[in-house]
């Protein structure tokens, strides 16, 4: 009951969802959806540059015929699926979109728990595979020879899914490094540069707030949304999670943590910066409306907003590198989110299953397609330098303008830290957040205090769960 | 002999069911509630027995005894407020005839047959800060706009959700108990003189009074199994794990995957709830 209910409330997974549906609205019919498909074929045999794909024949499959279950909420999937397809004629996948994130999470852990019920592959953001790992529901893909393919990914991606460098626990799907978007028409018309340093940001807010009566927000808070935060802590050098040993670190009142969550608590709280709750209608009104003129968003965020908004402010928005806190550093910047396809313990065919995973995510027709037709940012290396993947008259690029965002994401992913680790209790921690922003926004914590609370009541809970676990 | 044989002929649809749907589930509850997790390094966790350390855990967190704190100041609030309304329909539509009646009935019975999820979803929107239809009104009035969703709210919001689904069912049930009452009744109090406050007072309520109570037991367990709207409310903003009892342990068993924790959790729920329905029944039953 729980997922369908999930399902229908407007977050950012099921907005691609939605985004999937009104595309095939847009073009029509789904059949036409196959030869939009279909027509990116000869353009990839046209590209100038080399893509580089895994020898796929490597992978030995079990006999005979197969059926997989994948759990996605990637939208088209169907479509993209139909070339494995056919170059697999024993193999045929069954797409399934059971809820975006924690909708899917919870179905998963109790299918898992069941002993029965799981997919064969199952998406699962980076942030979630931990609590996936400990529940032990999850096949080491190494001994399906998935190391195979490591030289295909992002580095830093690639550490997501094999924490120890040995066992590979999902094949690395896409990423959200962080840049910022803006609403170049508001900016414009109040005479505001793009900013390039928080300094410069909190400067925009403040003139902005002045000129606009206080009608217009510079930037958006996510008060719900704990890996946005982190992602431009992580920015920062922020670190919340380490395994020492046998045992974890958990640090969520990191100085890094502490300094980004005042800097924006401060903004927050003088009005230049807006804190509804993301990816709901109320968020969405708001920036259509032309309420909010900035947003820190991940690579995937852009695909997220032109679904969501539709035309309105169609074309108005642009994509600029993170601010940074001084002049002149090297660019750095965070991650929110990203996913990748795990093969469950419960698949009867976990060698197909490795298979289809990495096909679906290092191979240039995928790729393209999951960028075009959701703004899913690729972590195949080949796809990030592939110019298919620059479509200015596609979403989400159409929606920006024009602009090249591949280009400016991939900068903004190659200046993401690789050390980056998650706990297998973060799911508590990502909602116990929620909780700790109340209390700062209402005024009833700092936010040193409120963080302190978030590590305190975290570490407490992950202790009494069994968990081997300190401060410091 | 025969006939106790027979009686089981007729029980086993009902019992297997019940066997296999609701004491099975329980016994396996209470099977998962005596383990704990053993966890070595950063493999997998092993269940290991632990005896009573997860109900000596449950009666020490605060988050679930919050919990249950939230559970009581809700059925203290609603049930009264839901039963109240109920009753005074019932006694309205019973005093009147018509088309009218007809529809307001249908009326008043329509958010029943609405899915409590669709239903909390359209309630979502209404409780948006900005979109909200109430909070337009109060803009175009000059006046402060509320938050429902707002921690100190959102539990209210919830319980104006639930009286919207649940009044009707309430008063239909309570109806059909008055349309129930022999005719002559009324008309033995009429001969006597009895006014149309005195036929409500001295005959229809007397007679609604174990209806009344039957509901109220139902609304006493309904409350203790609050769950859907909380959880369809949560990505709106900010509702706590604990807004509800059964919320915090349905979290901690597919978010945490902690089903020994919650199976722990959920005995002692249904313990508390069959203690206290079973007291009240006693207690009424007695008169």
């Amino acid at each position: 009951m729980a997922p369908n209910i999930f399902s229908l409330i407007l977050r950012h997974r099921e907005l691609r969802t939605a985004r999937a549906e009104r595309t095939k609205v847009t073009i029509g019919i789904a059949a036409s959806l196959t030869l939009l498909a279909a027509s990116l074929l000869p353009a990839s045999g046209a590209s100038a540059t080399e893509y580089n794909e895994p020898d796929y024949s490597k992978f030995k499959v079990e006999d005979g015929q197969i059926t997989l279950e994948f759990w996605s909420w990637v939208g088209g999937l169907d479509n993209t699926v139909k070339d494995f397809e056919r170059a697999y004629p024993n193999i045929k996948i069954h797409v399934n979109n059971v809820g975006g994130g924690p909708a899917e999470y919870q179905k998963l852990q109790t299918a898992l728990k069941a002993g029965s019920g799981a997919p064969d592959v199952a998406q699962i953001e980076y942030d979630f595979l931990p609590s996936f790992i400990v529940t032990d529901g999850l096949a080491d893909m190494a001994q399906y020879g998935a190391n195979e393919v490591k030289p295909y990914f992002v580095p830093w991606t690639w550490g997501q899914v094999s924490p120890d460098g040995k066992t590979v626990f999902g094949i690395p799907q896409d990423s959200g490094p962080l840049a910022l978007n803006y609403n170049k028409k508001i900016f414009d018309q109040y005479g505001l540069s793009v900013p390039t340093t928080w300094d410069e940001y909190a400067q925009d807010a403040e003139k902005l707030d002045k000129a606009s009566g206080g009608k217009v927000k510079m930037g958006h808070f996510y008060p719900t949304q704990a890996p946005w935060l982190i992602g431009l802590a992580w920015a920062s050098g922020g670190v919340f999670f380490k395994a020492q040993g046998d045992t974890w670190i958990q640090t969520l009142n990191n100085a890094a943590a502490e300094k980004t969550l005042t800097y924006w608590s401060d903004l927050v709280k003088k009005g230049y910066v807006s804190s509804i709750p993301g990816f709901t209608a109320e968020y969405y009104t708001a920036l259509g409306a032309g309420q909010i003129a900035s947003s820190v968003e991940a690579a995937w965020g852009p695909g997220v907003t032109a679904a969501s908004l539709i035309d309105k402010t169609s074309g108005d928005w642009r994509a600029a590198p993170l601010p940074q806190w001084s002049k002149g550093e090297p660019l750095r910047s965070g991650n929110w989110g990203g996913s990748c396809d795990a093969v469950t313990k419960q698949s009867k065919h976990p060698k197909a299953a490795t298979l289809f995973a990495i096909w679906l995510n290092a191979s240039k027709n995928p790729v393209v397609a999951n960028w075009i037709q959701f703004g899913i940012f690729p972590v195949a290396i080949s796809g990030l330098a592939d110019p298919d993947l620059n479509a200015p008259d596609k979403n989400p690029s159409k929606f920006f303008g024009g602009q090249n965002l591949m280009q400016l994401y991939s900068d903004a992913s190659k200046a993401v830290s690789v050390d980056f680790a998650w706990a297998p209790w973060f799911a508590f921690a990502n909602d116990n957040y929620n909780k700790q922003i109340d209390a700062l926004f209402t005024g009833k914590m700092t936010p040193k205090q409120a963080l302190d609370a978030w590590q305190d009541e975290c570490l407490k809970n992950a202790k009494a769960d069994g968990y081997d676990v300190k401060g410091q | 002999m025969r006939y106790r044989k027979t009686a089981l002929l007729f029980l086993a649809p009902f019992l297997s069911v019940f066997v296999a749907f609701y004491l099975a589930p329980v016994v396996y509850a209470i099977y998962l509630s005596v383990f704990i997790k053993k966890r070595t390094g950063l493999g997998p966790a092993k269940e290991i027995f632990g005896g009573l350390a997860n109900y000596a855990r449950a009666v020490q967190d605060a988050d679930f005894l919050i919990g249950l704190k939230n559970m009581f100041l809700f059925g203290i609030v609603q049930i009264p407020v839901m039963l109240g309304l109920a009753i005074l329909l019932a006694l309205l539509l019973d005093q009147s005839r018509g088309i009218f009646v007809r529809i307001c009935r249908t009326v008043y019975f329509m958010p029943y047959g609405i899915p409590t999820a669709i239903g909390a979803l359209i309630w979502g929107y209404m409780y948006a800060p900005n979109l909200s239809p109430f909070n337009q009104i109060l803009r175009a009035l000059h006046q402060l706009t509320i938050d429902f969703l707002s921690p100190d709210l959102v539990l209210f919001s919830i319980g104006n959700i639930v009286t919207w689904t649940w009044t009707g069912y309430n008063m239909i049930t309570l109806f059909a108990a008055l349309q129930n009452i022999p005719k002559d009744l009324f008309e033995a109090a009429r001969v006597d003189g009895a006014t149309g406050w005195e036929l409500v007072r001295y005959i229809k309520i007397p007679l609604v009074v174990p209806t009344i109570r039957l509901l109220f037991i139902f609304s006493v367990i309904g409350t203790s199994q609050l769950f859907t709207e909380a959880l369809v409310l949560r990505p709106l903003g900010y509702v706590a794990d604990n807004i509800t009892p059964n919320l915090y342990l349905y979290l901690t068993a597919a978010r945490d995957a902690n089903y020994s924790y919650a199976g722990a959790l959920a005995i002692l729920l249904a313990v508390l709830i069959f203690a206290l329905s079973g007291a009240f029944l006693r207690r009424v039953g007695s008169r």
